[in-house]
């Protein structure tokens, strides 16, 4: 077995740590943005709940609260597939950082311009939809980018409650071939093409959508 | 009493020398990473540009690779060759290279926000490139990064839970131990959560207090 | 013998000739002002004669020897010639006199206290003592100015450079960097000075040179430059700059 060989043993499992990137991005950009909305609604309790929730969130590492979910809520009568405690762990703590990205870049919209829209006879709802929005998440993009990396390299994790990412293959080939060596160098190159792979398409995006003088630095 | 709590209790050694592990390994990693940061940095500013692209070819492979991989291979690869290391060594060793590389970003990222002139003014002084870095860049850059250097501490504190999956016995190690001798898997690991949620904090503050430290006037990072 | 000969100096940039074969001699003792359009290569000439830029052919022969040949110790010769930039460029996280001993202790190897104390001389004479211990980030525009050329001065260089050191500060400050500027001047500090101000040119110069496009037109004394000059790029300058005041 040939080193590209390997490669491309592993390279078929790449789509389950893909479908399960994106769907822990996709939760923790709906987490995300839902916690920086209601943010800007600057009520007391409101405000202390997202507190509470960033700060504990940012601070309980990913295996830990992964294991809580997976292994210790069925204690609880609680019964969660694999796959959903994996999204559901990355997605609470994805949602924890990009809310903090969103509240950073949110901050960063004109109040004039919020201003004119006002006087202009929108309502909040549509302050936020057509003015901040399409603003802030612009100035994100940066911030999702690095948070899409986290989430991709926190994945790996997943073999741990039984999902058949490409972790778990390379460990199972591992085990079989006892060519340790060449299948985790193998499995980094194969992540580090995903990640390369997704921030050029993430720039292309970027690009595209681009408006002079909106670009983050 | 609560049969977990007194399970608790009846480990409490293990549980504090898993603490010790999970401090000693996250204090190791914090100062090898944070030196290692800025000799990276160091690096990216040299003007040889193959230097240069293999500097940037680092930082990005250690920024895109999961760090379980870089773990797995030494633990689990190396020995193929002959080589076998503890889970410790191959800890630090992966740990390190992975921070050093985020922290010569976050380095970078201060650099190049810095003035210019600022560093002419030291190049028409007569400073020479390694003083100019010494003197006028690494002070600079060290109290314009330290909130995202102390982010990387906390990182990292959490980060060496991962460490247990190469057989290091860290406070996470223990916990797992336990909730499988008594099976009380959610209060085993909600203990976990609420140690590294204390744990964090403490870091948070000392955090705060030693930016206050350093902090200068034009230089305030809060 | 001049202190500083310029003889046929050239700089490109990117294949751009921006300084098209300049020569000129400065004395000790004399004080030279630089002026010309904006982007016409003033900085890039002061920049040349430091070696912050390398010329790309052309001789600077300083105290004597050529130093854009090889082999010539750049940091020496940076030493010796002290540097004032337009936005002050003073080490953000040093108070005003460390500002002014890290140069002393670090290159000139004096040691911590004599050199504080010769800071302390220095900042004195240009009314800066008692912000000694400030750092830039709590003085105005002025006051960083004149800490930066203290800075310079401290290094006892055989000439200060200064690049358009009043361009960055408002009539009143800009005033407080002249009065010391002109100070120097008296006291027949060596001095070549870029600026657009034609006040400070007229007060601080024995004479002016005229540069435009990488090319010195003139030079002469102030009065003789400004309103006899029949040059009419000259004519066309001193007007605008006249606009502006
Ligand atoms: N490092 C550089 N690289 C490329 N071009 C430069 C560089 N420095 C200056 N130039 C160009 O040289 C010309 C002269 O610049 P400069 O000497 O700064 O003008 P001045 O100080 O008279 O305004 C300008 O057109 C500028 O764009
Ligand atoms: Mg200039």
């Amino acid at each position: 077995m040939t080193f590209p060989d390997i490669m491309i043993i592993l390279a078929r499992g790449a789509g389950y740590t893909i479908l399960v990137t994106i769907a822990s991005v996709s939760a923790g950009l709906a987490a995300g943005l839902f916690l920086s909305v209601l943010g800007t609604l600057r009520w007391k309790a409101v405000s202390f709940f997202l507190g509470a929730y960033t700060y504990v969130f940012r601070s309980i590492p990913v295996l830990v609260l992964l294991f809580l979910v997976f292994f210790g809520l069925p204690g609880l009568g609680i019964r969660i597939s694999p796959f959903v405690s994996i999204v559901l762990t990355l997605g609470l703590i994805s949602g924890a950082y990009l809310a903090e990205i969103f509240r950073g870049a949110m901050a960063g919209v004109g109040q004039d311009e919020i201003l004119a829209a006002e006087a202009s006879g929108m309502n909040r709802m549509q302050v936020f939809l057509y003015i901040i929005f399409p603003q802030m998440f612009r100035m994100s993009i940066p911030g999702m980018i690095n948070e899409f990396t986290t989430v991709l390299k926190y994945t790996p994790f997943a073999y741990t409650v039984g999902i058949p990412e490409i972790m778990k293959e390379a460990m199972s080939l591992a085990v079989m071939t006892l060519r340790g060596l060449e299948i985790y160098l193998a499995l980094g190159i194969i992540y580090f093409i995903i990640y390369r792979l997704f921030v050029m398409l993430f720039m292309t995006l970027e690009k595209k959508y681009r408006i002079p003088g909106l670009a983050p630095e | 009493m609560d049969p977990f709590i007194n399970d608790l209790i009846v480990y409490w050694p293990q549980l504090l020398a898993g603490l010790e592990r999970t401090l000693i390994l996250m204090v190791i990693v914090s100062l090898t990473g944070l030196a290692g940061g800025v000799c990276v940095f160091y690096l990216t500013l040299v003007k040889s540009s193959i230097l240069h692209k293999w500097t940037e070819a680092y930082i990005s492979f250690f920024i895109g690779t999961p760090l379980l991989v870089h773990l797995f291979l030494m633990y689990y690869g190396l020995p193929q060759l002959g080589i076998r290391l503890s889970a410790l060594t191959v800890a630090v060793i992966g740990f390190t290279l992975n921070v050093s590389a985020y922290n010569a970003r976050y380095l970078a990222t201060a650099y190049n926000g810095l003035d210019k002139e600022e560093l002419e003014a030291a190049r028409a002084q007569g400073f020479k490139h390694s003083e100019t870095f010494r003197l006028i860049i690494l002070p600079q850059v060290m109290r314009l990064s330290v909130p995202s250097l102390t982010n990387q501490v906390i990182q990292n504190l959490k980060d060496t839970s991962v460490a247990f999956l190469i057989q290091y016995h860290d406070l996470f190690a223990q916990i797992q131990e336990i909730a499988s001798s008594n099976f009380h898997f959610f209060k085993a690991y909600m203990t976990a959560a609420l140690v590294y949620l204390a744990l964090v904090s403490i870091v948070v503050l000392a955090a705060r207090r030693f930016e206050r430290f350093i902090s200068l006037p034009g230089f305030e990072t809060h | 013998m001049a202190l500083i000969q310029v003889r046929n100096l050239v700089k490109k940039f990117d294949g751009r000739d921006v300084l098209k074969g300049v020569s000129i001699d400065l004395y000790k003792g004399q004080a030279k002002v630089l002026m010309g359009t904006s982007g016409c290569g003033k900085s890039t000439l002061l920049r040349c004669l430091n070696l912050l830029v390398q010329p790309t052919s052309g001789q600077v022969i300083f105290k004597g020897e050529d130093i854009t040949l090889p082999g010539v110790d750049v940091r020496k010769v940076r030493g010796e010639i002290g540097f004032v930039f337009q936005h002050f460029a003073l080490y953000r996280h040093l108070t005003v006199e460390e500002n002014v001993t890290l140069g002393l202790r670090k290159i000139k190897k004096i040691k911590s206290r004599e050199a504080s104390e010769k800071a302390s001389y220095e900042l004195n004479r240009v009314g800066m003592f008692e912000h000694r211990n400030k750092y830039p980030a709590q003085l105005s525009g002025g006051q960083k100015q004149r800490a930066a050329i203290v800075r310079a001065l401290a290094m006892d260089p055989d000439v200060l450079f200064l690049d358009e050191p009043t361009s960055a500060l408002d009539p009143q400050m800009s005033r407080e960097v002249v009065t010391v500027i002109n100070r120097l001047f008296l006291d027949n500090i060596t001095m070549f000075c870029v600026t657009h101000d034609a006040f400070l040119a007229k007060y601080i110069s024995d004479s002016i040179v005229f540069m435009d496009d990488g090319v010195i037109v003139a030079e002469d004394i102030a009065e003789r430059l400004f309103y006899e000059s029949a040059d009419p790029r000259i004519k066309q300058f001193f007007m605008s700059v006249a606009d502006h005041r």
